[in-house]
C-alpha cells in the first residue's frame, strides 16, 4: 500500500510537471514533422524508425535521462526524507515506486505519440513502394523500445542516486552515453547502442512471428536502406565527418547488416543492465545519508 | 523506568571529518515532554535524523520503545511523528491529498483515515485552506500542516525539531499550547535553542554541547542545581529606598540580597531556608520603606542561566571531558549533576 500510494504521488507529480507535459506536445510536433515531411519518401518500416530516432538517440534520451535523475538528488532529497521516507516505508519502497513512475511515465508518453503515428503511418494509402511491415514487428519494436527507454531511465536513476547534484550526473550521462553510443554503432552491436537498434528497426518490423518465419525477408531488404541512409545523414551531420555525395556508396548502411537481429538478444542487452542499474540504485540509496 | 529513546554511545561523523554527534548517551522515558537544547551545530537535527533512520551512525545505536533504529526500520517510524525545521511539503499537492497520502503511508484505512485527516486539519486550523495547493502556505501555514502530518498515525512519540522556528506570535503560542496538550499522553521530543520554548513546555532537558549530551535530567534538576532558589522583584522608588531593602534584606536569616540593573531585586534563598518565609519578609520590607512593587519573577532566567552555565563548565572542562565521557555518567540522570 505505501509503494502504490507513493506511485500514485510520483505519477501525480510527474504528469503535473512541466517537462513531461512540454516533453508530451514537443515529441507530438516532432513526430507530425517527420511524418509529414517523409510521407511521399520512405516507405512504412524506415519511416517508423525514422520516428523513433527521437527515442532512441536524441532529443528525447536527455528528457529520459533528466526524468530518470530526477527522484533522489539536490534539494529533492531533503524533501523526500523529511516528507515521506521519516514515515513508515521503507527506502525500497520508495525508490521502487519512483522508479516505476518515471518508466510508466516515459513509456505512456512513447506510446501515446507513438502508437497513433504507426497505426498512421501503416494503414495509410500513401504514394511510396509498399513495405511488408507485420503487427508481430510493430509490437515488438514498441516493446524493444519501450525496454530501451527503461534502460536509460535506469540508468540516470542510479547515476542520480549516486551523485548527489542533479547536474553531475547528466554530464556524465551525455559526455559518456553519447561516445559509447557512437561507437558501439559502429560495431553493429543493436544489442547495447540504441543507434544501431534504430537503423535495424526496419528488420524488425518486418520481422514475421516465429510461428510463421521464411516469407518475407527478401522483400523488405531494400527499402531499409532508407532508414539506414537517414540515420546515417543525421549522424554524418553531427559529426560532419563526410560530404553528402559520398553516403549512398557507403557499405556500412547496407541493410543487409542487421540480417542477424536477435530479439532475445537485444532485449538481454538492455534488460540485464536495466536490471543491475536498478539494483545498484538500491544498494547505493540505502547506505546514503538523507 | 520504561524508555520511549536510548541512545548508547551514538556518534556520527560526516565524510570522516565532521563530528556531528560525539558518544552521546541519550535516554527519554516514555511520557515526558523532553527538550533537546543546543546551540546550532550541536547535533541535535542529526540525533533525531539518526532515530528515524534518516541518517547511520557511525558507531553506537539507537532505539526507540526498545526496537533498534534503521533506514528500513518501517515499525519504528510508525511510532514516530516527526515535524523538521521548515518542513518541505510538496507545493502541487492539496493539504487533503498530502495528509491523505501519509495516512496511507501509515497503512491506515480509509474509513479510519478520511475523518482524521479533517478533524487535524481543524485541530491546527487549517480547514478554510483545504482548497489551496501547499505551495501557496505561509511558513507558519505549513509547520501547521507539517505539525498535522505528524500526528496522521497518531504516534506515541513526537520529534519536533524547532517547531517555532519562523513563527509569527500567535502561531508560536498555538503551537506551544500543542505541545502541551499533546504532551499528556504521549512523548515529546523538542530539539530547539529557543530557551523560553523549553522553560514553558517541557518537564525534562537534555542539554547537547559540540555532538555530546552535557546535561540531561528534569527541568527542575537544571534549574536547581545551578542557581538554587532565586526570586528577582522589579522595583520602582528612590535609589536610596532601594538599598536600604537591599541591606535589610541582607540582616534576614538564610536570604542573600543584590541589586541588578539599578532596578531588579535579586534575592537568593537558601536550602534550608523556608522560601515563601522569605519572600514574606522582603515585600514587607518594600512595603515598609514605600518602594512600588512591579513584578515578581521566580527564576526569570533560571533556565538560560542554567544553559549557559552548562556550556561554560564543558568548554572549561577541556581535555576532561574526553574522560568524562569515557564512563556511564556522561549524562546526568534527574537530580544527579555532572562533575
Amino acid at each position: 500500500m505505501p509503494a502504490l500510494a507513493i506511485l500514485r504521488h510520483e505519477l501525480r507529480s510527474l504528469w503535473s510537471g512541466w517537462l513531461v507535459r512540454l516533453w508530451l506536445a514537443g515529441t507530438a510536433v516532432l513526430t507530425l514533422l517527420v511524418v509529414a515531411g517523409n510521407w511521399q519518401q520512405l516507405p512504412t518500416a524506415p519511416l517508423i524508425g525514422a520516428l523513433h530516432f527521437q527515442y532512441l538517440f536524441f532529443p528525447w534520451v536527455l528528457v529520459v535521462m533528466v526524468l530518470g535523475v530526477m527522484p533522489v538528488t539536490g534539494q529533492r532529497v531533503e524533501a523526500v526524507a523529511d516528507g515521506l521516507l521519516s514515515r513508515p516505508v521503507t527506502r525500497y519502497e520508495f525508490l521502487l515506486a519512483s522508479w516505476a513512475a518515471r518508466v510508466l511515465t516515459v513509456c505512456a508518453v512513447y506510446l501515446a505519440v507513438m502508437v497513433p503515428a504507426v497505426v498512421l503511418v501503416s494503414l495509410a494509402d500513401r504514394p511510396v513502394r509498399e513495405d511488408r511491415v507485420t503487427l508481430f514487428g510493430v509490437v515488438t519494436a514498441l516493446g524493444v523500445v519501450g525496454v530501451v527507454l527503461t534502460f536509460l531511465t535506469s540508468l540516470g536513476f542510479l547515476l542520480g542516486t549516486v551523485m548527489r547534484k542533479p547536474l553531475v550526473p547528466l554530464v556524465i550521462l551525455v559526455f559518456l552515453w553519447y561516445p559509447i553510443n557512437m561507437i558501439m554503432n559502429v560495431y553493429s552491436l543493436e544489442e547495447i547502442s540504441p543507434l544501431s537498434l534504430n537503423r535495424s528497426m526496419a528488420t524488425l518490423l518486418r520481422k514475421p512471428p516465429p510461428w510463421a518465419e521464411g516469407d518475407s525477408a527478401e522483400e523488405a531488404e531494400a527499402s531499409d536502406a532508407g532508414l539506414s541512409n537517414w540515420t546515417a545523414r543525421f549522424v554524418q551531420v553531427l559529426g560532419e565527418a563526410e560530404g553528402p555525395q559520398k553516403r549512398e556508396e557507403r557499405p556500412f548502411f547496407d541493410s543487409g547488416e542487421f540480417e542477424d537481429f536477435s530479439l532475445g538478444r537485444v532485449l538481454l542487452g538492455y534488460g540485464l543492465p536495466t536490471l543491475a542499474a536498478l539494483v545498484l540504485a538500491t544498494v547505493c540509496f540505502c547506505y546514503r545519508d538523507l | 523506568m520504561k524508555l520511549a529513546i536510548r541512545t548508547e554511545h551514538l556518534t556520527k561523523i560526516y565524510a570522516g571529518r565532521v563530528i556531528a554527534v560525539n558518544d552521546m548517551n541519550l535516554v527519554v522515558p516514555r511520557g515526558v515532554t523532553y527538550g533537546l537544547l543546543g546551540p546550532n551545530g550541536a547535533g541535535k537535527t542529526t540525533t533525531l535524523r539518526i532515530l528515524l533512520g534518516l541518517q547511520r551512525p557511525t558507531a553506537g545505536r539507537a532505539e526507540v520503545f526498545g526496537r533498534p533504529c534503521g533506514p528500513n526500520a518501517t515499525e519504528v517510524r510508525r511510532l514516530i511523528g516527526y515535524l523538521p525545521t521548515h518542513p518541505r511539503l510538496p507545493g502541487n499537492l492539496r493539504p487533503v491529498e498530502y495528509l491523505d497520502l501519509l495516512g496511507q503511508l501509515y497503512r491506515i484505512p480509509a474509513e479510519v483515515r478520511k475523518p482524521r485527516l479533517s478533524s487535524l486539519l481543524r485541530a491546527v486550523g487549517l480547514l478554510g485552506a483545504t482548497d489551496q495547493k501547499i505551495g501557496t502556505f505561509s511558513t507558519g501555514m505549513c509547520t501547521r500542516l507539517g505539525i498535522a502530518a505528524s500526528l496522521v498515525g497518531d504516534p506515541p512519540l513526537l520529534l519536533w525539531d524547532e517547531p517555532t522556528a519562523g513563527l509569527d506570535p500567535t502561531a508560536r503560542r498555538f503551537t506551544l499550547d500543542l505541545i502541551r496538550r499533546l504532551g499528556k499522553d504521549r512523548t515529546v521530543v523538542v530539539a530547539t535553542h529557543i530557551l523560553s520554548d523549553i522553560d514553558q513546555i517541557c518537564d525534562h532537558v537534555g542539554v547537547m554541547h559540540e555532538g555530546r549530551m552535557i546535561f540531561s535530567g528534569s527541568m527542575q534538576d537544571m534549574k536547581r542545581r545551578l542557581r538554587g532558589d532565586d526570586f528577582c522583584l522589579q522595583l520602582d522608588g528612590p535609589d536610596e529606598g532601594l538599598r536600604a531593602v537591599v541591606a535589610a534584606a541582607n540582616q534576614l536569616d538564610g536570604v542573600g540580597a543584590s541589586l541588578r540593573d539599578g532596578r531588579t531585586l535579586v534575592v537568593q534563598v537558601h536550602q534550608r531556608q523556608s522560601r515563601a518565609t522569605a519572600l514574606g519578609e522582603v515585600l514587607r520590607l518594600v512595603d515598609q520603606v514605600g518602594l512600588s512593587l512591579q513584578a515578581v519573577h521566580s527564576g526569570q532566567n533560571e533556565t538560560e542561566d542554567a544553559y549557559l552555565q552548562l556550556l561554560q563548565e564543558d568548554q572549561a572542562h577541556g581535555f576532561q571531558r574526553f574522560e568524562l565521557g569515557t564512563g556511564p555518567a556522561v549524562d546526568a540522570g534527574p537530580g544527579d549533576p555532572p562533575a
